[in-house]
């Protein structure tokens, strides 16, 4: 099965099927190894994590590499067309915190995915806990610098920017990274900004609560409505001047995948490297 | 009548409605001191600090609110201690005698759930649930942009999030409360909920779906805006059975502007 494979992708790459002497490097590239160099480049691998191949055949020559924040069926058809046979994705690819499909195994779009996933004979690996653990964060200096921003990270992630309003920093922000109806904020239009605390993804209550107390504003990913959004609020209703800017999981990860393509492109020198974007899924109701 | 005699009606009604009061919950006292005499009840979506003022000026001093007070699941508190913000709260609390106490888990456990009733009255759909399948609504045929814009007028929601095609016709909707948005399925054209991850669920569901070529939308509509409507139904259940108390719905909003 292996070698049919393996004989399928060299046939349909006439660059990989020609014959090459044993010692180059880059015919030899198997997926497998391909994953083993980010591993080794990363370090110490948990024994416990999300990140992991979902799908495919690892044994396979690679031909390409396609990083994206959410390895959508759209996206896995974008790295096919574009001859990349590795999908690296932040996000699940099978709908489940640990890609377990659960009710949906038996559901069509599922098996459609899946399906896809076989005959393109692509292979998606997923890399989130150790991208995102990486010191610095990665994801916070990648999404910094798509807003213009270069004051920092100081300590606890926070950026001093040029002093504006909510409203202009929503705006800006809202341009630079493309949002339509993912863009939800707490506060004055009017409120004066001088620093911002960076927390994209997951915005959790603890850094933030020990973090916001030297920032005016958080720029959120995915803050929960129950923890941060209403802690914002409150600090508010005691007399504090903060605000909060929730832009979404996967637009505030989506600089940080570029960033992860860039570093990818340093560990496998001539291969193709691409990162395929994911926008704003959002529109508002009252737009 | 103390904040504690009040949790111990609340419990025998339960307890008369078939719903045996769980050792594990989260339905706790969450601040105040239970042995307080009680002026009002206000129920609420979530007992934020502008919720607690609006409370104290009506003297309804207990506060009975479905989700936290203290920021998480849990309401712990210990990583909050030296927090500014946090003290204000609790000090607003002690001075204006209020209570807290958590109405969650043994709310959701109601047949049928107020939470959910609470949803569907205030998008005007009670008449369109399902007869025989739990949370499902035929909607008259529309489509998503046509459902999102009456949503959006009908709960006055400014940051309503919506996924899909707006031209995507709509029969068949599901509608589940706070974070539990109901999954998409291949059986239902939209789901409608408060609040989900972008991560593990419907959010990447959806794209596939629409790329395999089936037109399928997501409508959240926020966790409070799915939910403080809840709480109203809470306050006309309480009244059922608390006479000689006023009761009263105090709404937490939506954060968002």
């Amino acid at each position: 099965m292996r070698m049919t494979r393996r004989a399928f992708v060299q046939a349909a790459v006439p660059m990989l099927a020609a014959p090459r002497p044993a010692s180059t490097a880059r015919a030899e590239l198997t997926v497998a190894q391909c994953v083993d160099r980010i591993r080794a480049a990363v370090g110490t691998w948990r024994e416990k994590t999300v990140d992991g191949f979902k799908a495919g055949d690892p044994s396979v020559a690679l031909t390409g590499i396609a990083v994206t924040v959410a390895a959508r069926l759209e996206n896995l058809r974008k790295a096919a067309s574009a001859g990349c046979n590795l999908v690296i994705t932040q996000e699940p690819v099978f709908y489940g915190a640990n890609d377990d499909p659960g009710n949906r195994a038996s559901d069509a779009v599922y098996l459609a995915k899946k399906a896809y996933i076989e005959q393109a004979k692509l292979v998606v690996w997923r890399f989130s806990d150790h991208w995102s653990a990486r010191q610095p964060d990665p994801r916070v200096a990648a999404l910094a610098e798509t807003l213009g921003w270069q004051d920092g990270p100081g300590a606890d992630n926070i950026y001093r920017i040029p002093e504006t309003s909510v409203s202009s920093l929503t705006a800006l922000v809202s341009q630079r990274l493309g949002l339509r109806g993912g863009m939800r904020t707490t506060g004055p239009a009017d409120m004066r900004v001088r620093t911002v605390l960076v927390s994209p993804g997951t915005t959790d209550l603890a850094s933030t609560v020990a973090r916001l107390k030297g920032a005016d504003v958080v720029l959120a990913g995915e803050p929960r409505e129950w923890e941060v959004v209403p802690y914002v609020l409150d600090a508010r209703e005691a007399g504090a001047a903060k605000a909060l800017i929730s832009v979404g999981r996967l637009v505030s990860e989506e600089p940080g995948m570029r960033a992860c393509a860039a570093w990818i492109r340093t560990l496998v020198p001539g291969m193709k490297v691409e990162a395929l974007p994911v926008s704003d899924p959002f529109w508002n109701a009252a737009s | 009548m103390t904040a504690q005699d009040i949790v111990a009606r609340i419990q025998q009604q339960l307890a008369s409605q078939k719903i045996t009061w769980r050792t594990e919950t989260v339905d706790t006292f969450k601040a105040g001191d239970p042995a307080t005499p009680i002026g009002g009840i206000a129920t609420t979506g979530m007992a934020t600090f502008s919720v607690l003022k609006r409370a104290a000026k009506a003297n309804r001093n207990f506060v009975i609110t479905h989700e936290p007070t203290f920021y998480n699941h849990q309401d712990q508190t210990a990583a909050l201690a030296q927090d500014a913000t946090y003290e204000a709260k609790q000090r607003f609390i002690t001075d204006h005698r209020l209570v807290v106490w958590r109405f969650h888990d043994h709310a959701h456990a109601l047949r049928p759930d107020p939470l959910v009733v609470g949803s569907a009255r205030a998008l005007g759909w009670t008449a369109h649930a399902s007869a025989t399948e739990p949370r499902i609504y035929n909607v008259p045929a529309t489509t998503l942009g046509a459902l999102a814009a009456d949503i959006a007028r009908r709960l006055k929601g400014r940051a309503i999030r919506v996924a899909g095609d707006p031209s995507m016709n709509v029969t068949r909707v599901a509608l589940g409360p706070g974070y539990g948005v109901p999954a998409l399925t291949t059986s239902v054209d939209v789901v409608v909920g408060g609040e989900a991850s972008e991560s593990g669920g419907n959010s990447e569901y959806l794209a596939d779906a629409v790329a395999a070529g089936q037109a399928k939308g997501v409508i959240l509509l926020g966790h409070m805006l799915s939910e403080d409507f809840g709480m109203f139904e809470v306050a006309e259940w309480l009244r059922r059975f608390l006479t000689d108390l006023p009761v009263e719905w105090i709404s937490a909003g939506e954060p968002f502007s």
